[in-house]
């Protein structure tokens, strides 16, 4: 790597790094607020299926999580928000552990390394898959404008809330919306 | 110095007597010396953060991104900007619509993602996810984050109109005097 790109590779870190937690590039300013609220769908929709790659190159395909309910997430590590939801996503988990309920976190646009050293530096670190879209087909065709953007698909593969932006998936709201599709 | 700082932060209330009332925040950062502002007015929220050049490029550098493609932002004046409804309804904005005021007083418009996504494909790349939504339809509590271009050199002055529509009805806030960041951090290491 040649001097000057091992400048802008160390900046753009510490960019990531910074904007993720909001100090000093951020200009102090407030960070907007984490929202709990989802937006019911109507009609509900058939999810558009799809099999995307997990971190250790297992497929994963949407149709085969029917009879669960399955929060999709499209995210990128870089994406501030994204860095903010994702622990609550993964208490979420934690606390429906016993239900069939899956999450399914879509990288945008990224390499495996990229995102093993950014959920190495999460807590609680997901335990749940993280799946890659690299050319953003899947995110494209779900409609997807911006990072973060949500999903939820019920038992029947319908695609019935969405929320676009960082929510805080384990407000107690989330969590009792989640468990009434669980019935 | 971070006495005198804290002084740049503002928060104002317009006057009660209109029939809204906006909140705008001023900021600058005691550590890094760069601005923010943010207004919420009549249930939308918009927030701009200056970025340093060299963050900037280091952000596309860093992906990987050919070097056309990090030239090509080179020439423009790059903010962090957060849009947020914080209405009780549905609320849209179109980036297409928003102009930005030069001290000479003519209207520019500002570079929207699909015009920046075009751009990039035929260089070889698509990092459209790093610019704000050209447009969203927000439902309550949905937000949006990513840059706001303006084809200004560093340390320039300006006003940006924008724009979202609410209940069928179009509103406009102007921010007044936005500042480029500078080429260099304001901020001696």
């Amino acid at each position: 790597m040649r001097p000057s790109n091992r400048r802008w590779h160390l900046s753009g870190l510490l960019l990531w790094a910074v904007l993720g937690f909001a100090a000093p590039v951020r200009a102090a300013l407030p960070l907007p607020e984490m929202s709990h609220t989802l937006t019911l769908l109507s009609p509900k929709k058939p999810a558009r299926d799809f099999s995307l790659p997990d971190l250790d190159g297992k497929p994963h395909k949407l149709s085969d999580y029917r009879g669960k309910v399955v929060l999709v997430n499209f995210w990128a590590t870089w994406c501030p928000p994204c860095r903010r939801e994702m622990p609550s996503m993964e208490r979420l988990s934690q606390r429906l552990q016993d239900q069939p309920f899956v999450i399914l976190a879509i990288n945008q646009q990224e390499e495996a390394d990229q995102v093993f050293v950014f959920t190495g530096q999460l807590d609680p670190a997901p335990t749940f898959p993280i799946l890659f879209d690299r050319d953003s087909t899947v995110s494209h065709a779900w409609g997807v404008l911006g990072l973060p953007t949500s999903f939820i698909v019920d038992k029947q593969g319908r695609v019935v809330y969405r929320a676009m932006g960082g929510r805080e998936f384990d407000h107690p709201e989330i969590e009792q919306t989640i468990r009434a599709l669980l019935k | 110095m971070k006495a005198a700082c804290s002084l740049c932060l503002c928060a104002c209330l317009v006057a009660p007597a209109l029939s809204h009332a906006a909140e705008y925040i001023h900021n600058r950062d005691p550590d890094s010396g760069l601005l923010a502002w943010k207004k919420a007015d009549r249930g939308f929220s918009l927030e701009l953060i200056q970025l340093l050049p060299d963050h900037v490029a280091a952000l596309y550098s860093s992906r990987g991104l050919p070097p056309a493609v990090v030239d090509s932002i080179r020439g423009y004046c790059v903010f962090g900007s957060v849009a947020q409804n914080q209405s009780g309804g549905t609320l849209s904005y179109r980036v297409a619509d928003w102009r930005y005021v030069t001290p000479d007083g003519r209207q520019h418009r500002l570079k929207t993602k699909p015009e920046w996504v075009a751009e990039w494909k035929k260089l070889g790349s698509d990092f459209g996810w790093s610019i704000l939504p050209a447009t969203m339809t927000f439902d309550i509590g949905d937000w949006a984050q990513g840059f706001t271009t303006v084809q200004l050199p560093p340390g320039s002055h300006f006003d940006l109109i924008y724009s979202w529509r609410h209940h069928g009805k179009r509103y406009t806030g102007t921010f007044e005097n936005l500042v480029c960041a500078p080429e260099q951090s304001p901020v001696a290491p």
